[in-house]
């Protein structure tokens, strides 16, 4: 880019600076060359770029100036005149009012979102450490049971009461198993097989909570002894429901990918599993609506124990009250048959109190 | 360094004060904006350049603003507003780059 405006004494600057003046509506005619008598320009018929990148510079400065020095005055003028400042001031006073009021405002939604995101981030918060103060707490139970019993030195009940608690899973356990893997198809509602499945409102590329419960259903049913899903137990009152789009265990909602880990003998749970209807229902939820799932075997696999194992409103027949608690779960039978045959929901939770005050 | 001061204090007047801009002004604040900015480094050009002149460099500024603010105007009035600011915004982008780049040929000689 050439700088014609730079040594403003030769006649052709001259000559440019007049074609500036008077450009009033001449932007597109060709400036005559005035040196010499030369050819017209090459690019004459695209003066109005050539004009633009050329000479960027108010033609009124060199006009100016040259009157200036016409005049005996030196060419420019001081920079601190008062006006000159105060154009200064208006300048900066244009731009920060316009970085300021163009600046995007947060919109009423955005605020209501971020607030709501933060009041979920804290209850989730407050919910684990909740939880795992019940999880503290109950072993303190359990040992000061344990403690009680061995003071009293009545009949060795700490083995009933182990083995009823691990049955309705309060206690964590580990042992060999299989981990099944379930995510939602990896495009998600691109599927032309839509509609050939009661997904009730979303894609059928999505893993639904009946999948789940059939699922887990097929791994009680294949002789799993403790079924968790990402990380909650499942217990004889476990529910695996749906709210929205989630999916929720025991009112914790559930995020992709969906992994059950299913304790027991890993090649038994899988000769039964696969050949049954949980698992024919998972190889065609693959084939043919592209949700994915994997089954892997463990041999070290742990599930830990349900947060709260108890009857709320629910009162054992012919046991003395008071005696809630561990063993009063134990009526509802062995795990691997309650939580079964009931899809699409299992049993409503114990916790709600409507639950069991309706008639 | 008088009217880099006034730059200063006029941005921090425009901080602290956070005047609420009428609704209908504010699709002229960009276009506005840009003008300013190429008269600006009009000036600071014209001032390494030797011919800086107090006047020309007031009457090019309002005169930028307020034929850019008017150009948006009538592209509003005409249906055309969007293109036509785009058009005020190359036309002065141009400008602004190449006063910036004669700029930088007289601050670092390259």
């Amino acid at each position: 880019m050439s700088e014609p405006r730079r040594g403003s004494g030769d006649s052709e600057n001259h000559d440019e600076n007049e074609n500036g003046g008077d450009r009033t509506g001449s932007a597109g005619q060709a400036p005559p060359p005035s040196s010499g008598g030369a050819k017209p320009r090459p690019d004459a018929s695209m003066t109005l770029i050539t004009t633009m990148l050329e000479r960027p510079l108010e033609p009124g400065y060199q006009e100016a100036a040259d009157r200036r020095t016409a005049g005996g005055l030196p060419a420019a003028t001081s920079t601190r005149t008062v006006i000159v400042v105060v154009m200064a001031i208006i300048t900066g006073f244009l731009f920060a009012v316009a970085a300021q009021s163009l600046r995007p405002k947060p919109t009423a939604a955005a605020m209501v979102k971020d607030e709501l995101v933060s009041r979920i981030e804290g209850l989730q918060t407050h919910g684990t450490a909740q939880e795992a103060s019940i999880v503290a707490l109950t072993r303190q139970v359990h040992d000061l049971e344990a403690l009680e019993l061995a003071q009293a030195g009545g009949s060795d009940l700490t083995a009933t009461i182990d083995s009823l608690e691990q049955q309705a899973g309060i206690v964590a356990v580990a042992g060999p198993g299989l981990i099944l893997t379930l995510d939602d198809a990896s495009s998600a509602g691109g599927n032309a097989n839509a509609g050939t499945r009661p997904t009730g409102g979303f894609e059928s590329g999505r893993v639904s909570s009946a999948d789940l419960q059939i699922v887990v259903n097929g791994l009680w049913a294949a002789g799993a002894e403790a079924v968790g899903i990402n990380g909650h137990r499942l217990t004889t009152t476990s529910a695996i429901r749906f709210a929205g789009q989630a999916i929720i265990v025991d009112f914790r909602p559930l995020t992709r990918p969906y992994t059950v880990t299913a304790l027991g003998d890993p090649d038994t749970l899988r000769s039964r599993f696969d050949p049954s209807f949980g698992g024919v229902y998972l190889s065609s939820l693959t084939k043919e609506f592209g949700i994915r799932s994997n089954v892997t075997a463990g041999e070290r696999l742990s599930v830990p124990g349900a947060p709260g194992a108890r009857l709320f409103v629910a009162e054992p027949l012919g046991a003395p009250r008071g005696n809630a608690g561990a063993p009063s779960v134990s009526t509802a039978g062995p795990p691997p048959t309650t939580p079964t045959t009931t899809p699409p929901t299992t049993a409503a939770p114990p916790a709600l109190p409507s639950g069991a005050s309706t008639p | 360094m008088i009217p880099v001061l006034g730059l200063v204090v006029g941005l921090v007047a425009g901080l602290l004060l956070d005047p609420s801009v009428p609704v209908w002004l504010q699709p002229y604040l960009p276009i506005a904006v840009i003008a300013a900015l190429d008269a600006v480094f009009g000036a600071v050009r014209a001032v390494l350049d030797g011919i800086f002149n107090d006047k020309v460099f007031v009457v090019s500024f309002l005169s930028n603003v307020v034929v850019a603010a008017f150009i948006v105007f009538l592209g509003d009035q005409l249906g055309v507003g969007a293109q036509l600011s785009t058009g005020v915004v190359v036309v002065l982008g141009i400008r602004i780059f190449s006063n910036v780049a004669s700029i930088r040929r007289h601050l670092f000689k390259a």
